[in-house]
């Protein structure tokens, strides 16, 4: 029944001619009947096959109604009032042009991408999606950052277990902070860290750290049209862009791959598809911005509860999805708008955390010609479910009174730090 | 509204009236309305005093389909005048209504991917999430359904019949006779609204000439057009009519009040009760309708 659509709906109170109630307006007949009942199909259907009745002759009676009396007197009819028109457009009680008549309404769908969508079937979907190859664990460029105790903090694993107990543990004045908060402290206190190598290597401080932008890159995708739009995390934008990962032979051995289907279930499922809508290509940022080429998009997972949060594979999906779009948006501005091999590919990184595990990706645009299967693909390399600490005891553990596990934090893994500190200075040293 | 309600209920006199009316209209012009459910339900159109509700039922008014649970509001056996209609609902845990598609071939034929199976506290049967190109919806699971597997759709009657999987829809008219089915439908394209609780399956008894006969779990025989829809195997959760419900209380849980404590004599209703089955249920002579998406 809920799947029909309803064909009694009652107007909206305004437009009745009565004075509106607090809350929304109480139905008063009975809801439209079942459409298919056990007795056969509904009426209407039934007499639009049955013979076509001849139409009575509705007579128009001057109907007695109690408009004058201005109050309910049994008996009388309702009054019908033409719905009231205030004169001039209101932007919160105004409805707004139907989608049909919206001059940006285009007749091809559009599928889009944006920060609410949870994928299906994953990085497995985004793949196909973006046209890319999947390389598990992070490149040897970067694992090479990771290992060189050279690009390391003086007491490193002192200083990460601070910033992780300042945000489990010292943030709040309440028992245990909630996900909300102990999620973006732990990120700026990583950043902090991270910022401090600064004084080391000071081209690192021209970076710049951007919330809140929007993105717009679109794609056309084996006669699909695609769209990424709209907010996404924390993108730390640099002055000068990161090197190629991959060597030329790497990137020409990815023709040879081929990508992965999963038929019967579309890879466009879980998008949202669109009619309404604009083929953009945009950074963000404006033109002459100093910090133009992004470098790394965090992604702060910290919904507190658990259905709100993308679980790790939608999560990686979306990281890829937005690293995607950066460096789509960032090709678009540089290489125009034909598709073609780029010359000098595009490498976006991206670290997505629930602030406690984390997900590092490395993401290199090497064509924009995405529209077939085979040719050149995208490269990206995923390391995945990096926990930075196994548990954060806020109140200690007692058994018989005795304190079988002091407050603290647990099973820190410094290496995962080491990652995340090689993601942000490769591309500088 | 009221005015609206009227004119459904007329609609409804008229389909009630409509085989008969077809079958006089060879002889004599029909008469303009059927005169009593008419007027009756003009005089009521015009009451003046309003029914009360006690809830608000506009979430039954959704129009799209969407995969996520919907709120629902309680009735407590209550219709929209507020009088009991149903005695002994009330209370219970809250529940929230997942939108099951009872038609397998509303989008078109083919694979669909099962996603998940789940709980439904809406039914005794476990229900499944499917998706098949770009949408997902909720079905009735089937016995063995697992998360990974591959349904079919068929509308498509061959010569031959089909070697059926579990969880497939086909025409009755392509199954072969003595499959299990369920989730069947007594007019082609209305969406199934037999053999849908947990454990039961039917079976397809015969097939003549155009029509399928059906043994439904109450052993009542049922005849259909063989176009109409099955899913092939039984309902999931076969084990519901095994559970122990240990306490009043659970039955409060799910929802249920207790019956009255008043004595009653016993009379014609205690004791054994051997009644001849009901004869056969045909849907077949009712007007053909197929849906017009």
């Amino acid at each position: 029944m809920a799947l029909r659509p309803v064909v009694l709906r009652r107007a909206p109170a305004h437009s009745r001619g009565i004075l509106t109630r607090p809350g929304p307006p109480r139905p008063r007949g009975p809801l439209p009947r079942t459409p298919w009942t056990t007795r056969g199909p509904p009426p209407d259907q039934l007499a639009r096959v049955v013979e076509r009745r001849p139409v009575r002759e509705q007579v128009e009676l001057d109907t007695v109604t109690y408009a004058g009396r201005q109050y309910f007197v049994p008996g009388l009819a309702r009054p019908r009032f033409p719905p009231w028109d205030r004169g001039w457009r209101e932007p919160w009680h105004s409805p707004g042009p139907r989608y049909e008549d919206m001059p940006l309404r285009k007749e091809r769908g559009c599928f889009i991408c944006h920060q609410r969508v949870r994928m299906l079937e994953g990085v497995r979907q985004a793949q196909w999606l973006t046209k890319t190859k999947l390389v598990q664990g992070l490149p040897a460029k970067v694992l090479s950052i990771a290992e060189n105790p050279a690009y390391q903090l003086q007491e490193q694993e002192e200083a990460v277990h601070r910033a992780v107990a300042h945000a489990r543990l010292w943030e709040t004045t309440e028992v245990s902070p909630r996900r909300e908060k102990y999620c973006p402290v732990l990120f700026e206190d990583l950043i902090h860290l991270c910022r401090s190598m600064s004084v080391k290597y000071p081209s690192l401080a021209r970076r710049m750290l951007a919330r809140n932008y929007r993105i717009a890159a679109t794609w056309e995708r084996e006669s699909t049209l695609l769209q990424i739009r709209g907010l996404n995390g924390i993108l730390m934008n640099s002055m000068t862009p990161i090197p190629p990962v991959a060597s030329k032979e790497e990137i020409l051995a990815t023709k040879d791959h081929v990508l992965e289907t999963f038929y019967p279930i579309s890879p466009t499922i879980d998008l949202q598809e669109v009619n309404v809508y604009q083929e953009l290509n945009d950074t963000g940022f404006k033109d002459g911005y100093p910090y133009s080429h992004p470098h790394t998009l965090y992604f702060l997972e910290s919904a507190n509860k658990r259905p709100n949060r993308f679980r790790p594979e939608q999560l990686r999906a979306k990281m890829l999805m937005f690293a995607f779009g950066n460096a789509l948006a960032k090709a678009k501005v540089l290489y125009g708008n034909d598709p073609q091999v780029l010359e000098q590919p595009i490498v976006v990184q991206s670290v997505g955390t629930d602030g406690q595990l984390f997900q590092f990706l490395v993401f290199q645009l090497n064509t924009t010609d995405l529209v077939s299967n085979d040719g050149i693909k995208n490269l990206v390399w995923i390391d995945s479910d990096q926990n930075l600490y196994e548990s954060a005891q806020c109140v200690p553990e007692v058994k018989k009174r005795v304190v079988t596990k002091p407050t603290g934090i647990y099973g820190l893994q410094p290496e995962t730090f080491k990652k995340f500190l090689a993601l942000y200075l490769h591309g500088t040293v | 509204m009221a005015a609206a309600a009227a004119l459904c209920r007329a609609f409804g006199a008229l389909a009630v009236s409509a085989p008969r009316a077809a079958a006089a209209r060879a002889l004599v012009p029909p008469p303009p309305f059927p005169p009593g459910g008419a007027l009756a339900a003009a005089w009521r159109g015009l009451c003046g005093s309003t029914p009360r509700c006690t809830t608000d039922p506009m979430w039954k008014c959704r129009v799209k389909y969407t995969v996520r649970p919907v709120g629902m509001k309680k009735t407590g056996g209550r219709d929209h005048t507020g009088r009991i209609r149903v005695r002994g609902i009330g209370g219970g845990h809250k529940r929230r209504y997942r939108m099951i598609d009872f038609q397998r071939l509303r989008y078109n034929e083919g694979t669909e991917k099962v996603i998940a199976v789940r709980y439904d506290p809406c039914r005794s049967a476990d229900i499944a999430l499917v998706a098949g190109g770009n949408q997902k919806r909720w079905i009735i699971a089937t016995e063995n359904m697992q998360p990974g597997d591959l349904i079919k759709n068929s509308s498509h009657i061959g010569r031959m019949a089909v070697l059926a999987n579990e969880g497939d829809a086909y025409p009755l008219g392509a199954l072969p006779v003595g499959t299990l089915i369920c989730n069947l439908e007594s007019h082609p394209g209305k969406g199934a609204q037999y053999i849908r609780a947990a454990g039961t399956c039917g079976v397809l008894l015969r097939k003549v000439n155009g029509t399928a006969i059906v043994q439904l779990p109450s052993k009542r025989h049922m005849q259909v057009l063989e176009t109409c829809v099955a899913t092939v195997g039984r309902v999931s959760n076969v084990d519901h009519n095994k559970r122990v419900i240990g306490k009043a209380g659970r039955n409060r849980w799910l929802g249920k009040r207790p019956h009255t404590g008043l004595w009653h004599r016993k009379g014609g209703w205690a004791g054994r009760k051997i009644k001849p089955l009901p004869p056969m249920k045909s849907y077949v002579n009712l007007p053909r309708i197929t849906t017009q998406q």
